[in-house]
């Protein structure tokens, strides 16, 4: 029998290995779709849109799920932070800045885990809504107040920068925070 | 059915407001029916701003007979925006009871009567280059003073088809189906990029470098995928011979609502990023995430390795046969 604790349980985890590719495979499509250069490891406009669409759809399968399960769990309450965790942001923020020594033991996830993948949601919510209304003409309604569909594209383009920027910082944190941790997201156990 | 003055043809008013005159110019152009069609057979142009061979006091009595007397019996075109400031003094169309008749009454006593409203030209329809920041005169669309819906026909200029086809589908079937920006599908329906004749050099990545080249103008700034119109099936100069693309040049996103704040520089991909003080390219925002990301994270590094956190991680987490392995390369490097 496994004594230990589990981190992460095995729906948690294979979603996770759907949308993390597939986010990833989205900001090297995309920003060859804004710019295109080999340097983001495509050749040809053709096979950028069609990785983008492949991923696409998988991100927001994968999230949707994410979310339901996030709900049925109530697993979402370790992630979205709270009155706490925002009291608790100088204390991590010192430590971070290599300000204090002290390392401050989380149930989960610390503040800036918690600020990061809310924020990582939030900014593929805005991909989803500005991207398929890029899209399908139909759903170019719910981005009206953004007034025209190159301010669309803008939205799409700066939330992209901001999702790349926030998961460079995420891949930088799990691979040299801690190692233990790291294994679970593939075992489900630290 | 005959007017209240014997007339059996539709009746159009055709109104200039803050505009440069490029739809009428380029109406004129239409072809099959063409101007003189529509004028001697199809409908009444009772009165247009740029063709009207009398002025002053003959001219708008026109205007005010056809308010007066043709309720629901005429359609509204007018071409151009709506300035507002000062009560819309910086756009007068002429003089009633000698007293200036500023478009923005203009606009509001005859849109009231008319049976269509309908807008020609991305001004009217949307606040085009006459509402482009700074804005002084603080112009807007024909529908922002109208409490009636408006039919948009936009362009920069419109390409004579659309117009002639939205008045004759209105003369002859009614209201066509709009989009959600109240434009006739039939002429909007579709992207520019999704029609364009270079798609194909799109798709396999063969782009212009500079306009000039006949490639794919994506990379120069083509507003193709985001603008609604079938400029590259319809063509332009009346005979349907050409469309900006066609002459090498790209698409400048004329139809679309945001025109043309949205849509400067013309002959970049996106918009510039406008702060207080600065303009920054959306290339140069990208490059600049990139870097503080970069820089970010390289200094935490730095200093997770220069207070041992770094090394403290490694020895904590890494299990012990590996440990030892490692003790031992490092052994055998020293
Ligand atoms: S020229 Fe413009 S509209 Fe035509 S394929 Fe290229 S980007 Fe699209």
């Amino acid at each position: 029998m496994n004594w230990k604790k589990q981190r992460h349980s095995g729906t948690v985890r294979l979603l996770h290995w759907v949308y993390a590719p597939a986010v990833l495979a989205l900001i090297f499509s995309g920003l060859y779709i804004h710019s295109p250069s080999h340097a983001f490891g495509f050749k040809r406009m053709d096979s950028a849109r069609k990785t983008h669409a492949v991923a696409q759809f998988l991100l927001l399968n994968s999230y949707v799920a994410r979310v339901c399960y996030g709900m049925k769990d109530k697993n979402y309450k370790e992630i979205i932070p709270n009155r706490k965790t925002l009291k608790a942001i100088p204390k991590f923020l010192k430590y971070e800045f290599f300000l204090s020594e002290k390392k401050t033991k989380y149930p989960k996830y610390n503040p800036g885990q918690k600020i990061l993948i809310t924020s990582l949601a939030g900014l593929t919510l805005v991909q989803m809504i500005t991207g398929m209304a890029l899209y399908f003409k139909p759903l170019q309604r719910a981005v009206k107040p953004a007034g025209g569909l190159n301010r669309v594209r803008w939205l799409h383009y700066l939330a992209a920068l901001m999702t790349a920027s926030s998961v460079s910082v995420h891949l930088y944190f799990t691979l040299t925070n801690s190692l233990k941790k790291l294994k679970s997201i593939f075992t489900g156990y630290a | 059915m005959a007017n209240m003055d014997g007339s059996t043809k539709p009746l159009i008013i055709w109104l200039g407001t803050n505009t440069c005159a490029g739809d009428m110019l380029s109406f004129l152009n239409a072809k099959d029916p063409g101007y003189e069609e529509l004028i001697s057979s199809i409908a009444e142009l009772r009165f247009d701003y740029l063709l009207s061979a009398s002025e002053g006091s003959d001219a708008i009595n026109v205007l005010d007979d056809l308010q007066k007397n043709h309720k629901a019996a005429y359609i509204l075109v007018v071409e151009g925006s709506i300035p507002t400031r000062s009560n819309g003094l910086y756009s007068v169309i002429g003089y009633r009871n000698g007293k200036a008749w500023t478009a923005l009454q203009a606009v509001r006593e005859l849109g009231a009567a008319a049976r269509y409203v309908v807008a020609a030209g991305t001004c009217a329809a949307f606040g085009g280059i006459y509402a482009a920041a700074p804005n002084p005169s603080e112009c807007v669309s024909l529908q922002a003073v109208l409490d009636r819906k408006v039919i948009n026909v936009p362009g920069c200029p419109i390409n004579p088809e659309w117009m002639m086809g939205t008045l004759n589908h209105l003369i002859q079937y009614g209201e066509p189906a709009l989009d959600d920006d109240n434009r006739p599908k039939l002429f909007y329906g579709e992207t520019i990029h999704n029609l364009c004749q270079r798609r194909d050099y799109f798709d396999n990545s063969i782009f212009a470098a500079k306009p000039g080249e006949p490639w794919c103008m994506y990379k120069i700034g083509c507003k193709g995928p985001v603008t609604y119109a079938d400029c590259p099936v319809r063509q332009w100069n009346g005979e349907h011979l050409s469309w900006p693309v066609k002459a090498n040049t790209p698409c400048i996103g004329c139809a679309s609502p945001e025109f043309s704040d949205g849509s400067v520089p013309f002959f970049e991909h996106l918009p510039d990023v406008k702060l207080p003080g600065i303009k920054v390219t959306a290339n140069r925002v990208g490059q600049l995430t990139g870097v503080v990301t970069a820089l970010g994270i390289g200094a935490h590094l730095i200093g997770s390795i220069l207070t041992g956190r770094f090394a403290e991680t490694l020895k904590k987490d890494l299990p012990r046969g590996s440990k030892l392995k490692l003790r031992q390369r490092l052994k055998k490097i020293h």
